[in-house]
Formats: C-alpha cells, sequence, structure tokens
C-alpha cells in the first residue's frame, strides 16, 4: 500500500530524513517510535504533503502511484488521512460543517453522491458515540475552546467519518489521560480491518497496550535504525532512548571513518 | 471638471414645492463653493474622486430604467430605480411608511423640525444631496410600537452616468423599536454614481437595528452618509456591509446625545480588483453612561484597497461611557492593502476605552489542516474567509436575515467558486 524509499528530506536547509526504507501492506500498523527530533512528526508531515519540506531523493508509492506530486486535498481523497499532533483551533467554522465538507470532498472524488445535512448528522451520531462525544461537539468551532483529550478524540472522529485507507497518528497519544486514550484507542481499532493501514506516530510504547502494532520500527537521526515486532517497544520503555542514539552516533563514526579512509 | 450646468440641470427638473426650492438652491450653491471634496482634506486623503469630473453625470431621465427583477425581500420593502419609487409592497400605512416627499408635504412637520437636514451636517456631498434628492423614503415608528417585519429600502440604479441621491429619514419615538434594511445596488455593467444620506432620530428607548448594504456594480462609485442622533437609554445596532463597487465610501456619524445611550456598529468591508473602499466612523459620547462597541472585519484581494477610520471621541464631563473599537482585517494577495485608523479622543476622566487593530493573511496551518482533510485550496480558502467575517455578522441572527443575506455576502467574496449551504 505504502513503500518509502530512502527518502531524503530537508527542512530550511538541515537535513531531518535521511534515507527511510518502509514498507506498509493493508491491514498492518506499524508503530514509528524514537525520541524528539527524531524526524517522526516530518515522517507523517510529508506524507501528508505538508509544504515546506524539500525531498532530497528517494520515492513515495502509495496505491502504486507516486505520491509525492499530489497536493494535501488529493492525497486526502485518495484515503489518507493525518491526525495532526497540534490539531488547529479555526474559530467560525462548525465541526459539522468541517466533517461535512470533508466528507462530501472525499464522496465527490470518488463519484458518489453528496450527503445532505440530515443525513449527515444519522451518519455522525453513531461515530459521535463511538468516542464517547455528545452533539454540542458538532457545533461547536473546530477545536475552539476544546481541551487537549477533546482535540484528539475530535481528530479521531474526523477519521471515523473520513474513513481513510491509510491512517497516520502523530503522537496522537501525548497529553491524554488514561480514559482518553482508551477511547482514543478503541476509535482506531475500530478502523482496523483487512483494507486498512495505520501507521503510529508515538514517543511511549503506552499507546501500543491498547492498538497492538504488527511492526515497531525506531527512528534516530533521521533514520529506521532497528525495526521489530511488538517487543521491540517494550525493550525501549525498559532502556529508554540514549542507547539508541549511541547506535546512531556511532553508525555515523563509522561512515565517517570509511569516507576518511577512502 | 463637471460643469455647473449638470447639477443645475438636475435641480431644474425637481418639481418641489416653492417653499423647499429656495432651500434646495441654497443647498446648492453651497455645494458648487466648495465642489467635491479634494485629496488635500483628511477624511479624502485616499481616494480620489476626480473621475466624477471625467463621467458625463446626468440626472436620470424618467421612465428609461428597467426594473431588474425583484428579489424576495422578506419584510415591507419600497423599492427605488434611479431615484423614483417603482414599487412597494407593505402594509404599514403611509404614516409609518411613506417617501420622504409625501411625509413632508409642504413644510417640515414638527416631528422632523429639530433634525432633517440639520443632523447630516453641511458637507459638499451632503449639501449636493440635500439639493437634488427626490421622493426618498420616511420611516416613522410611533412611541411604543415594535414593527414586526423589517422594512426594506431598495436603492437601485439602472441608467448609465446617472447621479442618485437616495435621502432617508428616520424617525423611532419614544420606545419604539424596528429593523431597518437600506439596500444599494445597480445595473452591473455601467458606471453611476450614488450619493446617499440617512438622517436617524432614536427618541428615549427607542431601538433600532439597521443594516446597510453595498452591494453596488463594481463600476459605480458610492459615497454614503448616515448620521444617527440616539436620545436617553436608546438603542442601534448596524451591521455596514460593503461587497462591491469600484469606490465605495460610507460614513457613519452618530451622536450618543444622552445619559445611557448604546450603540453596536459592526461591518464587513470586501475590496477586490481595483477597487477602493472606506468605512468613516465618527462616535460622539455626549453624555454619561453611553456605551459604543465597534467590531469591523476587512477583507482585501488583488490590488484592492480598504481603509478603516473610526474616531470615538468622549466629551468632558461625559463619565461612565464605555467605548470598544476592534478592527480586523485580512489580506488575500500581495498587493492588496488595508489601513486602519482607530482613534481615540477622550476628554473626560472616568471612562473605559480600548481599541485594537490587527492586519494580518490567511492562516496557512490552518489552510493545511483542511485541505489535509480533502477540501481543496480554494474552498478552504473561503471557508477561512467565512469564518474570519462571522464575528460581525451577529445581527444576521437577531434579526433572522442570515438566510437572506448569506448569499449575497458570499457571492460578494473574492474568487468564489461553487460553495455548500
Amino acid at each position: 500500500m505504502l513503500q518509502i524509499h530512502n527518502l531524503h528530506v530537508n527542512v530550511a536547509g538541515n537535513d531531518i530524513l535521511n534515507g527511510i526504507d518502509l514498507n506498509v501492506r493493508p491491514g498492518e500498523v506499524h508503530a514509528i517510535m524514537g525520541p524528539n527530533g527524531s524526524g517522526k512528526s516530518t515522517l507523517a508531515q510529508v506524507l501528508a504533503g505538508r509544504d515546506g519540506y524539500e525531498i532530497t531523493a528517494g520515492s513515495v508509492h502509495y496505491l502504486d502511484q507516486d505520491l509525492l506530486p499530489l497536493t494535501p486535498e488529493e492525497r486526502a481523497r485518495a484515503g489518507i488521512f493525518l491526525a495532526f499532533q497540534y490539531p488547529l483551533e479555526i474559530p467560525g467554522v462548525a465541526n459539522v460543517q468541517l466533517l461535512r465538507t470533508a466528507l462530501n470532498s472525499l464522496r465527490r472524488a470518488r463519484g458518489e453522491a453528496e450527503m445532505d445535512a440530515i443525513d449527515f448528522l444519522e451518519f455522525v451520531k453513531d461515530k459521535l458515540m463511538l468516542l464517547g462525544m455528545d452533539d454540542s461537539f458538532l457545533f461547536r468551532s473546530v477545536n475552539e475552546g476544546f481541551s487537549g483529550g477533546e482535540k484528539k478524540r475530535n481528530e479521531i472522529l474526523q477519521m471515523a467519518v473520513l474513513e481513510p485507507q491509510l491512517a497516520i497518528l502523530d503522537e496522537t497519544d501525548s497529553g491524554l489521560d488514561i480514559d482518553a486514550l482508551h477511547v482514543v484507542a478503541q476509535g482506531v481499532n475500530s478502523l482496523r480491518n483487512a483494507a486498512h493501514a495505520i501507521i503510529l506516530v508515538t514517543h511511549y510504547q503506552r499507546l501500543l497496550n491498547y492498538i497492538v502494532p504488527d511492526q515497531v520500527h525506531v527512528l534516530a537521526g533521521g533514520r529506521i535504525v532497528r525495526s521489530g515486532g511488538r517487543e521491540l517497544a517494550l525493550e525501549l520503555e525498559q532502556k529508554g532512548y540514549a542507547w539508541l542514539e549511541d547506535k546512531a552516533s556511532q553508525a555515523d563514526n563509522a561512515a565517517d571513518l570509511m569516507e576518511a579512509r577512502l | 471638471m463637471i460643469t455647473p450646468t449638470a447639477y443645475r440641470d438636475a435641480l431644474s427638473q425637481i418639481d418641489a414645492p416653492n417653499s423647499f426650492a429656495a432651500a434646495r438652491q441654497a443647498a446648492l450653491n453651497a455645494f458648487l463653493k466648495t465642489g467635491l471634496p479634494e485629496s488635500r482634506q483628511e477624511d479624502w486623503r485616499y481616494i480620489s474622486l476626480d473621475h466624477l469630473e471625467r463621467m458625463p453625470l446626468h440626472a436620470p431621465e424618467d421612465g428609461l430604467g428597467i426594473l431588474p427583477a425583484l428579489e424576495d425581500y422578506p419584510g415591507a420593502l419600497l423599492a427605488y430605480l434611479d431615484d423614483r419609487l417603482v414599487w412597494q409592497d407593505t402594509s404599514l400605512p403611509p404614516r409609518v411608511l411613506d417617501t420622504l416627499e409625501n411625509a413632508i408635504g409642504d413644510g417640515i412637520p414638527a416631528w422632523a423640525a429639530e433634525s432633517f437636514g440639520s443632523l447630516a451636517g453641511t458637507a459638499s456631498l451632503t449639501q449636493l444631496n440635500a439639493a437634488l434628492w427626490r421622493e426618498g423614503a420616511c420611516l416613522r415608528v410611533p412611541a411604543g410600537e415594535r414593527l414586526r417585519q423589517p422594512v426594506f429600502l431598495r436603492f437601485a440604479a439602472a441608467e448609465a452616468d446617472v447621479m442618485l441621491y437616495p435621502r432617508v429619514f428616520v424617525h423611532m419615538a419614544v420606545g419604539a423599536d424596528a429593523i431597518l434594511v437600506e439596500h444599494f445596488l445597480g445595473d452591473p455593467s455601467i458606471e453611476y454614481w450614488q450619493n446617499p444620506v440617512a438622517e436617524i432620530v432614536l427618541e428615549a428607548g427607542a431601538r433600532l437595528t439597521h443594516l446597510r448594504i453595498i452591494e453596488d456594480s463594481n463600476l459605480a462609485t458610492h459615497t454614503g452618509l448616515s448620521a444617527v442622533h440616539l436620545a436617553r437609554d436608546s438603542s442601534y445596532r448596524a451591521l455596514n456591509l460593503t461587497l462591491s463597487g469600484q469606490v465605495a465610501r460610507h460614513e457613519l456619524n452618530l451622536a450618543l446625545a444622552e445619559a445611557g445611550a448604546e450603540a453596536r456598529l459592526d461591518g464587513v468591508f470586501i475590496a477586490a480588483g481595483r477597487s477602493r473602499t472606506e468605512q468613516h466612523l465618527r462616535i460622539a459620547h455626549q453624555a454619561p453612561h453611553g456605551k459604543s462597541r465597534t467590531h469591523y472585519c476587512g477583507l482585501a484581494d488583488g490590488r484592492g484597497r480598504g481603509v478603516f477610520d473610526a474616531r470615538v471621541e468622549v466629551q468632558a464631563h461625559a463619565d461612565g461611557n464605555d467605548a470598544q473599537q476592534t478592527s480586523r482585517n485580512l489580506l488575500l494577495s500581495p498587493h492588496a492593502e488595508i489601513d486602519a485608523k482607530p482613534q481615540l479622543e477622550i476628554y473626560a476622566d472616568d471612562v473605559k476605552c480600548s481599541h485594537s487593530a490587527t492586519v494580518g493573511s490567511l492562516d496557512e496551518n490552518a489552510l493545511f489542516y483542511l485541505r489535509s482533510r480533502g477540501i481543496d485550496g480554494e474552498h478552504a480558502r473561503h471557508l477561512l474567509m467565512q469564518a474570519f467575517i462571522d464575528e460581525a455578522l451577529g445581527l444576521l441572527d437577531d434579526t433572522g436575515l442570515r438566510d437572506w443575506l448569506m448569499p449575497r455576502l458570499l457571492a460578494g467574496m473574492p474568487r468564489v467558486q461553487s460553495l455548500e449551504p
């Protein structure tokens, strides 16, 4: 479904990603972990199509098409969804307006009929229930005055409405108390099936107790330095990230040494 | 320049009673003495009316204009075409709603004596209106009465190069309550000049909600004045919308003349293409315990240019006044410009006054957020613009006119494509 090959990304003159390789197949859940500044969020933003990231090498293919030339809205219509680490507040735009406009944009792109306001309210009710949100959330401005936990839940509500094929959750667990984490995880798990894939970007393994990944990747210095199963996350929890950074810089030193010799 | 002949001809066509002929002539003479405002006058520093001098401006010829299809107006309606009343749909008696010509008859009646002609002041364009207005409109709401439906005054232009002088007089007696909508528009393919004047008197405890919509041709010039006088404990709430016009200027002079008067002034102005729009507000707190709230939102696109110029003056001994001004502006193109000039002049000791002005561009992060949900860039920009002006549109809900107005407002927004309701 998603093939990232040797991806290099530069932001404002700094190399942030230095050769990412990642394959995600339908039905899989991948966790991307790593210390702050390792490039996790950059990877998520690049996949969603944000401006300001220069792809200096490598490729990204999604459903057998080149993803990189697509605009953010084209990516969304192709089934990619990014749950933001810091969801934006948009005063004056009602949540329901955003949800319905977005859903209808996707439906139009798929050649389906748009959903009218009444049908949409019916449709969105179940999703609200799933996330323990009441109707009043629909009529408030997008994320305005929401608590941290409500914002994250609202991201998952959008995801539940848009039913993406590839969902990327950027530190959705950060700032959540245990109850909210549980609710969010439940929302994500409800979308899990053989056709959908999920990339979880997270600092802590806590979320992975609730959303069990098929694969765990550790990002450090803009590279995936280790990949493994669920047990890798537990190991990280015990040892922290420090040993990985040593490993990454050792690798750099080794490379430098090699170059020097040549 | 336009020769005085054009104005004199226009005056000669007006069939006014003798009692007013001299006053009209005097007003015209006063105008001819000073002429059109010039850019060296501070209030006219940003826009020029020089183009009016080059136009073959003339008074409308009777019966030439063709009445365009009338939109649905949810209330009582007087519809004017080139300064002639051509349609009315109202069950209000003439003593409440009529042409100004009929209402004042041969001599100024007692209820208008204090304010008619004087509230608007003596600026040159106001003098010109005083000389050349025809028919006009008069709304008089009797003491304690509340009009159940809004009153719409539709001033349309249909003939090329006409100069139009809509004149409105509103008298809200003690405790009266009404909603008034002034709607200015015209054939989008023609040049013309609307120079309207409205005088509005609120007696003690009266309440008026006033929507004023400039939706003129993008080739047109609009120079309008509203002058409002508020007596004790009266309340004036206004929403001023400037959606189009080559040059569109609105001046609002408000006097909180007696204790406890309250004003809420909201506005949205849009300057797209190469258009110029100006909002000049003069709010005089003349008595104790007055309150004014101003909230204007400006949008400029293309090479459009907007000016928001508001001055609040709290006069000596007018203690306990509260005045707040907010001017929020959004630039949608690197060539657009908005000048915001909020000003406070305070001569009393015990007052609460504040003002703030911001000029910014659309939030790129918010745009990306919307686009990442599948909403195309154009539509996302539009949603954000709508959200931006929404803060100034509270009166639409209070008056029940949101559904009537929003389609016009959205059509007036820059770079509109298809939109969901």
